[in-house]
């Protein structure tokens, strides 16, 4: 019952903050979005199957580019976005056959590898427009209907979000959720019970990926630009960090921990805005905030911020945490 | 053929660096059973360290001795945040040296700046066999040379590299015959630091540093280091000349924008390669 006030609750005032916020407002609004959207595939991943990706960044590059380049095309924007997605799925289970079959740092080490040689290969290619990257992309629009103000954006990253917590809830409750589970602890506990451990792992993969491209073909429409400087390694690491600090495996946790990173990165870039302040103010205090979150977080708090909170408040959670190793 | 002669110098010089890097992910790897993201940055602090204070007027040697030992310091205050608590699996304890490389951008950066710094190294080149060569890259050479040696001898003649390979075979034996292993996790960070700073010492004079080239170290020194499966020395230092050659070599006969590509890929094959020899029975870890 409880749950479904506070669900209730939160998607109104999800649907309510567009029409309230002003324009500076709403583009913090619709980054967080489109963050949540990522960790959800995170947490999911990390938390459910046990997979350490640090190239989840490359996966928003490939839908950002994918939707880009269709749109330049001529393409009508909306199967742009939907091809983002698709892309960026189909992406993942090519690098995924070879992939994950590591584990552990490997595979940590691996997906960063994915990101770095995709976004120096973005670089020099002719296509992608080089470092330059892509520009003047099509407003986002269906059929006549043009996407013209941020507010029409802030509703269709969070009708993304929704989606995503829809489609993850599922997985999640059905048989293969509890199997991911499963294999997150002992792949070779799981494969002797009869879980196909391969195929699973590469379609959470490819999930996971899904989400991040269509969060990058939403960034394209919004921002009207894709380049190699958008995605840097950096940004994988903040999905990191926010799925830790939110609770793995949790899908509010991913949500929360996108929005308190999300939130206390833009209030530290105000402060640094300051008059008086060094230049060099806003990278220094973004980086200082994400690393001491990030070790602060994984030391102490270990199931992250959700799970601790409501774990706080309930008691009354039964199930062991998800061990992810 | 003298350009070859000069590329296969030059290549060897540039492994060299990097394999002065994978051994302390190894040395570290091997004690802890954690992989340090910040191993990278050890060689960035000892490379900044270095060019500042031969800015401010001190003598080569001595700025350089400080600067190894102002990493040295960084590897032991990563090791305290990675395994100072106990009970912190490896793999967290690699997403805190990945927290702690990103905390060294921020001091970093307010101690340096964003932008590339250059330190001076030895002047001069010299003609070996009729390639010329810059006395720097020999320099490079001969210190990773006597560096290694100092390290087999070290792990395999003293009481405390004997106590750091016990750990490494067995913690559980090493806790038994008294050894603690807290300790040589620790030790283990700060001989890491000590590589790292070595290596940021000797390529600080050949190409610029600046606070985010540790992304580019450390791919290459992982790479390296993975050659040797994460714990055999020998093995790693070869597959470190290997990809050092062959990066210089592809810059040199004019692929030189894919350097980071040919590193990447190199790493990503030999990973799923041994990845691929693993017995089922290995793979599940206690």
């Amino acid at each position: 019952m409880i749950r479904l006030v506070a669900g209730v609750l939160a998607a109104a005032v999800t649907l309510a903050l567009p029409a309230v916020l002003d324009d500076s407002a709403l583009a913090v609004y619709i980054l967080l979005g489109l963050a949540a959207m990522v960790t959800v595939g995170v947490s999911l991943l990390m938390g459910y199957a046990g997979q350490v990706s640090l190239g989840q960044g490359a996966f928003y590059a490939v839908g950002a580019y994918t939707a880009a380049l269709l749109a330049l095309n001529g393409v009508p924007p909306l199967a742009g976005l939907v091809a983002a997605p698709v892309a960026a799925a189909l992406f993942a289970v090519v690098i995924g056959l070879p992939l994950l079959r590591l584990r552990g740092h490997h595979l940590a080490f691996a997906t960063l590898a994915t990101q770095l040689i995709l976004l120096s290969l973005a670089g020099q290619l002719e296509f992608t427009g080089g470092d330059i990257g892509l520009q003047a992309i099509p407003q986002f629009g269906v059929g006549s209907v043009e996407f013209g103000d941020a507010a029409a954006y802030a509703y269709l990253t969070w009708f993304g979000v929704a989606v995503v917590m829809l489609l993850t809830h599922n997985v999640i409750t059905s048989r293969p959720g509890r199997a991911l589970r499963a294999l997150a602890t002992s792949e070779t506990a799981a494969a002797s019970a009869g879980i196909p451990v391969g195929r699973y792992k590469l379609t959470v993969f490819a999930l996971s990926a899904a989400f991040a491209g269509l969060a990058g073909g939403v960034y394209c429409f919004y921002t009207g630009y894709v380049a190699p400087g958008s995605f840097p390694v950096l940004i994988s690491i903040q999905y990191i960090v926010m799925a830790v600090v939110g609770g793995l495996g949790t899908i509010w946790g991913a949500v929360a921990g996108a929005a308190a990173i999300t939130l206390l990165v833009q209030g530290l870039d105000q402060l640094a805005g300051l008059p008086g302040m060094p230049s060099y103010a806003p990278s220094v205090l973004s980086y200082a905030v994400y690393a001491l979150v990030l070790i602060v977080v994984v030391l102490f708090l270990p199931q992250g911020l959700v799970p601790a909170l409501t774990g706080r408040l309930s008691r009354t959670r039964t199930d062991p945490p998800v061990e992810t190793r | 053929m003298s350009a070859f002669l000069t590329y296969l110098l030059n290549g060897l010089a540039v492994g060299c660096a990097i394999a002065l890097i994978a051994s302390g992910l190894v040395v570290i790897h091997r004690v802890t059973g954690v992989v340090n993201f910040a191993q990278g940055t050890f060689a960035v602090v000892a490379g900044l360290c270095t060019s500042s204070l031969l800015g401010l007027g001190f003598p080569h040697g001595a700025s350089e001795v400080a600067a190894v030992l102002a990493a040295t310091v960084a590897g032991l205050l990563t090791g305290l945040a990675a395994i100072g608590k106990p009970g912190v699996t490896p793999l967290s304890a690699l997403i805190v040296t990945l927290g702690v490389g990103v905390l060294a951008y921020a001091v970093e950066i307010v101690l340096w700046g964003d932008q590339p710094r250059s330190a001076p190294g030895l002047a001069g080149a010299v003609t070996v066999a009729g390639a010329r060569v810059q006395t720097q890259y020999l320099l490079v050479i001969g210190v990773t040379a006597l560096t290694f040696v100092a390290l087999a001898l070290f792990f395999g003649r003293t009481y405390l590299g004997k106590a750091l390979t016990a750990c490494a075979s067995n913690p559980y034996a090493a806790r038994v015959v008294g050894i603690d292993t807290r300790r040589m996790g620790l030790l283990a960070f700060a001989l890491g630091g000590l590589l790292g700073g070595i290596a940021g010492v000797l390529v600080t004079p050949l190409r610029p540093i600046s606070f985010d080239t540790d992304v580019t170290l450390i791919v290459n020194g992982f790479a390296a280091a993975v050659f040797g499966a994460l714990t055999r020395p020998v093995i790693t230092l070869a597959g470190a000349l290997l990809l050092g050659v062959a990066e210089t070599m592809a810059a040199g006969y004019g692929y030189g924008s894919h350097q980071l590509e040919i590193a990447l890929g190199l790493m990503l094959i030999v990973m799923i390669v041994q990845a691929g020899r693993r017995t089922t029975i290995s793979e599940e870890p206690a």
